[in-house]
């Protein structure tokens, strides 16, 4: 009951979350007004009435895939935390954890270089950049497995964490050496959904739906997980393999999400946490129910980096850090009984 | 059923277990005792594949090496000394991820009729049923171990390998436990490896002891055929006799004894 309870009222936050950030802008657009447009849009033999073309432009030209782009690295971001959190054990990791941002971020550096000496097409900045992020959590995995062959958490954390402090580093020399061409940089690292398109939206939706499907296929195994290496081989987990899967597709998770918008923070630990305390900490319901209420939040997060201090954008890496983290700091220490549950 | 041979386990160049052989055949139980940090747990681990190791383990004459996870599953189930979980499940989920190998296979993993009848007897089992719904976190530390004691027979294995189950345990159901495993081992003609350090608890529960000391095997076989006095101070450092007798005569003191 009290499941169903919650369910509804992820279901509507999410609704409610799309509708407004679909409404409000410089434009406002009333949902009665969507609905035409849309009847319009898929029923173009149908009589638009009182239908501003305007309107009609600016929802689906901008807000729709703007919308829907941070609905998708919202859900992205928050399933891709969620496994993560299953695999390293801690309520506090992410797939930034194993350097996924720091590889994207030298790739889009870099890309960000080229462009400005060479005429490339935009799509190389994601393109680049997800490479980049893939390829670093690769490289930490092989020199995980190269130090530990049963790949255990703590040295997976030690070398990602030792990994993305060398990356940094690089970008660090990079970004002082060329710091003429980098202000594009250093808006794309904070995140932002602006430049989204319907072109971008076709080539990462296939992507996250297989590895969304995927993920959702090993819930049982991410809450055995939970437990610890040793109880999973136990019960008869192939710990390694499901690991090894589960790092993948949580880094490309969020590294398409980086490629197209940029680092965002927060969203894939705020969103996993909630959802653990509204329906407890089994993975059936975490991954999509998170999925939602990070696709949900992340639409909101949009709407305010927008309209705050309009017609000025801020970006949206640093609204949600704004509000994450005091957010995550009280529903985080504010707990009832519990942490670590051990005997 | 079980055959170990030759064993040895090193941590890096460190040896932690060195040359260890015995045996076990179906319905019966062994006792591992030894001082703290002797190997008694990196004995349990290599037994199950969980750790590199030298020598030979075979169970049913294949050695476990080539054993996929799924059928080392299905041939041991380890309890371990201490488990942890950030995450609060639910006593009856918890218990149930011990049917992980039998949940049916398909897009996804589900749970049959079956499986929830044995979580629920082991639930009954191990007291627990009317807590099948309470979070983990919320259970005291005997509770806590009742609950993974419950998973580790839901697995259904031939083999229990039980690290220091008692911990935890109030004395009443410490006994309890102990008189439940062996009748479980006997009626399903299956086998239970328990680690412990009450020596007392231990002969209570079998006859079969392997007792190590700095990763040796200090000895092997029927309690009553090679312990000694001297022997148990050897492996003790201490005069474990002349102490059970002190304690034995504390207990005179008790008005009706």
């Amino acid at each position: 009951m009290k499941t169903k309870r919650n369910a509804i009222f992820i279901y509507l936050f999410t609704i409610l979350a799309f509708l407004l950030a679909t409404c409000i802008g410089s434009q406002l657009i009333s949902p009665a007004e969507i609905g035409r447009i849309l009847c319009a849009h898929f029923f173009p033999t149908e009589q638009a009435t009182n239908l501003s073309e305007i309107h009609a432009a600016i929802f689906m030209k901008v807000r729709l895939p703007r919308t829907l782009m941070a609905f998708l690295v919202g859900a992205c971001l928050s399933v891709s935390g969620t496994m993560m959190q299953s695999i390293l054990q801690n309520p506090l990791a992410s797939s930034y954890t194993l350097g996924v941002s720091s590889g994207a971020s030298l790739g889009a550096a870099l890309i960000i270089l080229a462009l400005s000496s060479f005429s490339l097409p935009g799509i190389f900045l994601p393109i680049t950049a997800f490479v980049f992020g893939l390829l670093t959590v690769f490289l930490a995995i092989f020199f995980t497995n190269q130090l530990d062959q049963r790949m255990e958490n703590q040295t997976i954390i030690l070398v990602g964490m030792v990994l993305s402090l060398f990356v940094n580093a690089i970008l660090t020399m990079i970004t002082s050496l060329f710091s003429n061409h980098l202000q594009r940089f250093m808006f794309w690292s904070m995140g932002s959904f602006a430049s989204t398109t319907w072109e971008q939206m076709r080539l990462i939706l296939p992507f996250i739906l297989v590895a969304f499907l995927l993920a959702c296929c090993f819930t049982k195994e991410m809450d055995i997980m939970t437990f610890g290496e040793v109880q999973a081989k136990s019960v008869g987990v192939p710990i390694k393999r499901v690991k090894l899967l589960l790092i993948t597709l949580s880094a490309l998770l969020t590294g398409v999400c980086v490629a197209f918008c940029g680092t965002i923070g927060f969203i894939d630990l705020i969103a996993p946490h909630m959802v653990r305390k509204l329906f407890g900490p089994s993975h059936k319901y975490v991954i999509p129910f998170s999925a939602l209420l990070g696709g949900g939040f992340m639409m909101l997060a949009d709407l305010i980096s927008r309209t705050i201090l309009s017609p000025r954008q801020l970006p949206v890496g640093a609204v949600t850090a704004l509000i994450g983290a005091p957010f995550f700091a009280y529903i985080y220490f504010h707990k009832e009984k519990g942490g670590r549950t051990s005997c | 059923m079980l055959t170990v041979e030759h064993l040895q386990v090193s941590y890096g160049n460190t040896p932690v277990l060195k040359d260890i052989s015995f045996s076990l055949n179906p319905s019966q139980t062994l006792c591992i005792l030894g001082p703290n940090g002797c190997g008694k747990t990196t004995l349990l681990h290599a037994l199950c594949a969980l750790l590199p190791y030298k020598g030979t383990i075979t169970y049913k004459g294949r050695s476990i090496a080539t054993m996929k996870q799924k059928e080392l599953a299905r041939a041991f189930a380890l309890m371990e000394q201490s488990n942890t979980s950030y995450f609060s499940y639910s006593v009856w989920d918890t218990v149930m991820m011990g049917r992980y190998q039998f949940m049916k296979k398909g897009l996804f993993l589900t749970t049959s009729k079956e499986d929830e009848r044995v979580v629920e007897e082991c639930l009954l089992l191990t007291q627990l049923l009317d807590k099948k719904d309470t979070p983990i976190h919320t259970l005291s530390g005997g509770q806590l171990q009742r609950v993974f004691l419950a998973r580790t027979l839901a697995q259904d294995p031939e083999i229990i390998l039980l690290d220091e189950p008692t911990n935890h345990l109030d004395l009443k159901f410490q006994v309890e436990l102990l008189s439940y495993l062996k009748e479980w081992s006997e009626q399903k003609n299956r086998s239970v490896i328990g680690v412990f350090h009450d020596i007392n608890l231990a002969r209570s529960f079998s006859q079969q002891f392997l007792f190590l000391k700095e990763g040796k095997q200090m000895g092997f076989g029927n309690f009553d055929e090679f312990v000694t006095g001297d022997f148990l101070e050897q492996v003790y450092d201490m005069n474990v006799v002349s102490y059970m007798k002190e304690s034995y005569e504390k207990w005179k003191t008790v008005k009706d004894l």
